[in-house]
């Protein structure tokens, strides 16, 4: 099995890259960890369900869509910018 | 400025978030199934415009800066640009792909550099994608929270 390393690596940067614009607490509605947790749930069913590229046969999910999604988080965690 | 609902707020960034990463599959997988740069950064324009339309300008979750705009718009097309002229100065012409280096005239060294780490022998594609993708991406979110602004302008000027 090898894995590629490409879908990884670039969807956590552009994850990463559009994460760091997440704010919350401005608005009315409130998101806690958990409307994160279950986000990232409903995120693992749908790479799952989208599958990997052709030829990629190292994982049955899509890797670069997972690697996005946490991408976000992380930029999010890391990055986000309060109001 | 704040349109939606209560229900529209409490779907529209999740929704956003999993727009923006289906945009991130389809710009990666761009060098081998149908879509690409412009059509995976329009998929992550399209999700914070939805942000910004449901929760109004100034309240959005998913709000990019002048500053943001800026920089990102300028690394698409720099970045763009730049791979060109690699494989202008180094393979003889324009865009030369110089991480697949068909015409065997690549230092082996820089040819491993510039190779999309993958099963395919894609080349510098997949970077091209990337950064088309990411000017694209700012560049119609942009447009739209132009937009959004030049409204607010005009609401708060009635």
């Amino acid at each position: 099995m090898m894995l590629s390393l490409g879908p990884i690596i670039f969807g956590l940067i552009l994850g990463l890259i559009i994460g760091s614009q997440i704010k919350l607490n401005v608005g009315d509605a409130k998101f806690t960890l958990a409307s994160f947790v279950v986000i990232f749930i409903v995120g693992i069913i749908v790479a799952w369900q989208l599958g990997n590229f052709p030829f990629y046969t190292d994982l049955p999910i899509s890797t670069a869509f997972l690697a996005a999604l946490i991408g976000i988080f992380v930029g999010k965690l890391l990055f986000a910018r309060s109001k | 400025m704040s349109q939606g609902s209560m229900i529209l707020k409490i779907i529209s960034l999740p929704l956003s978030i999993l727009l923006i990463c289906l945009g991130v599959m389809t710009i990666l997988g761009g060098h081998i199934t149908p879509g690409g740069g412009f059509q995976g950064g329009a998929m992550i324009a399209s999700g914070i415009i939805l942000s910004v339309l449901v929760y109004g300008l100034g309240n959005s979750p998913l709000e990019l800066s002048h500053t943001y705009v800026e920089v990102f718009e300028s690394i698409g097309a720099l970045g763009f640009i730049i791979f060109g002229l690699i494989g202008l100065f180094l393979g003889g012409f324009y865009l030369y792909n110089v991480g697949t280096d068909l015409l065997n005239v690549v230092p082996a060294a820089l040819q491993n550099v510039l190779h999309y780490p993958d099963v395919t022998n894609a080349g510098i594609i997949p970077y091209l994608n990337i950064f088309v993708g990411l000017k694209v991406f700012v560049g119609l979110s942009a447009i739209a929270i132009a937009f959004a602004g030049f409204k607010k302008l005009v609401e708060e000027s009635e």
